[in-house]
C-alpha cells in the first residue's frame, strides 16, 4: 500500500463511543492512523500524552484527531498548497 | 450488571427525572458498556467520554449523571455524552450538534497521582 502524504494520529479513549465512530470513518476510508488510546496508558505517559492533545485541542477532549502534513524540501508550492496560501500570498481561507 | 439491565434500569430513571435515553439504542449500549468498564476500573461510573483520573475527588463531577448534564439539556437538548436527552431532541424537533465541553479547562486536564 502507498505511503499516505499525511500523517494521521487520533488520541481516543477506548470507552468513548464516538471516539469509535471516528475510528469507523477512518477505518472505512482505509485511511492509515496512529492510534492513541489514552485511557489505557500509564500514569507518565498518560501525563506526557494529555500535554501533546493540548496543543492541538486545549480543551482535551477526545477524541482529538490530528492530521499533518510533513515537508522535508524548502518546496515553495509545496508549502503553500499544504498551508492554502493562494498566489496573492494571503491566506484563501 | 450488564448493559442490557443498565439500559432498563437507566430508561426507567431518566423518566422520573422528565428526560430520555438517545433513542438510537446501539450508541447508548456502547455507552453503557464505557460506563461498565469504568465502574470495573476506577469503583464509580465516570463518564466514558472523559478522561478519568481514577481518584474520585477530582471525578466527582464526571461521575455519570455528571453536573454538566442538567444546563446541557436545557441548552443543547442532550448531555455532553449524548446518553441523556430531551424528548425534544428524540423527536429531532432540535438540531442534532457536538455538545461542547462545559467542564473547565483545568478539570479537563487534571492528572492522575502516579505520574
Amino acid at each position: 500500500m502507498e505511503e499516505q502524504k499525511k500523517k494521521v494520529r487520533l488520541y481516543s479513549l477506548t470507552t468513548c463511543p464516538t471516539c469509535k465512530k471516528m475510528k469507523k470513518i477512518l477505518d472505512d476510508h482505509n485511511i492509515q492512523y496512529e492510534l492513541i488510546e489514552v485511557d489505557l496508558l500509564d500514569g507518565g505517559e498518560q501525563w506526557v500524552t494529555s500535554k501533546e492533545v493540548k496543543r492541538y485541542n486545549p480543551a482535551v477532549t477526545y477524541p482529538t484527531l490530528v492530521i499533518e502534513e510533513v515537508i522535508m524540501e524548502p518546496d515553495e508550492e509545496a508549502i503553500k498548497k499544504a498551508l492554502d496560501i493562494s498566489d496573492d500570498s494571503g491566506y484563501i481561507r | 450488571m450488564t448493559s442490557d439491565r443498565l439500559y432498563e434500569i437507566l430508561s426507567r430513571y431518566a423518566e422520573s427525572q422528565g428526560i430520555q435515553l438517545n433513542n438510537e439504542s446501539e450508541y447508548v449500549l456502547d455507552i453503557l458498556e464505557g460506563l461498565l468498564t469504568n465502574e470495573s476500573r476506577y469503583g464509580y461510573r465516570s463518564c466514558p467520554c472523559r478522561l478519568a483520573t481514577g481518584i474520585k475527588e477530582k471525578d466527582a463531577d464526571i461521575i455519570c449523571p455528571c453536573v454538566y448534564r442538567d444546563p446541557d439539556i436545557k441548552e443543547f437538548g442532550s448531555c455532553y455524552c449524548g446518553l441523556y436527552v430531551s424528548k425534544q431532541w428524540n423527536e429531532k424537533k432540535i438540531k442534532h450538534i457536538k455538545v461542547p465541553e462545559r467542564r473547565s479547562k483545568e478539570r479537563s486536564g487534571e492528572q492522575r497521582d502516579d505520574v
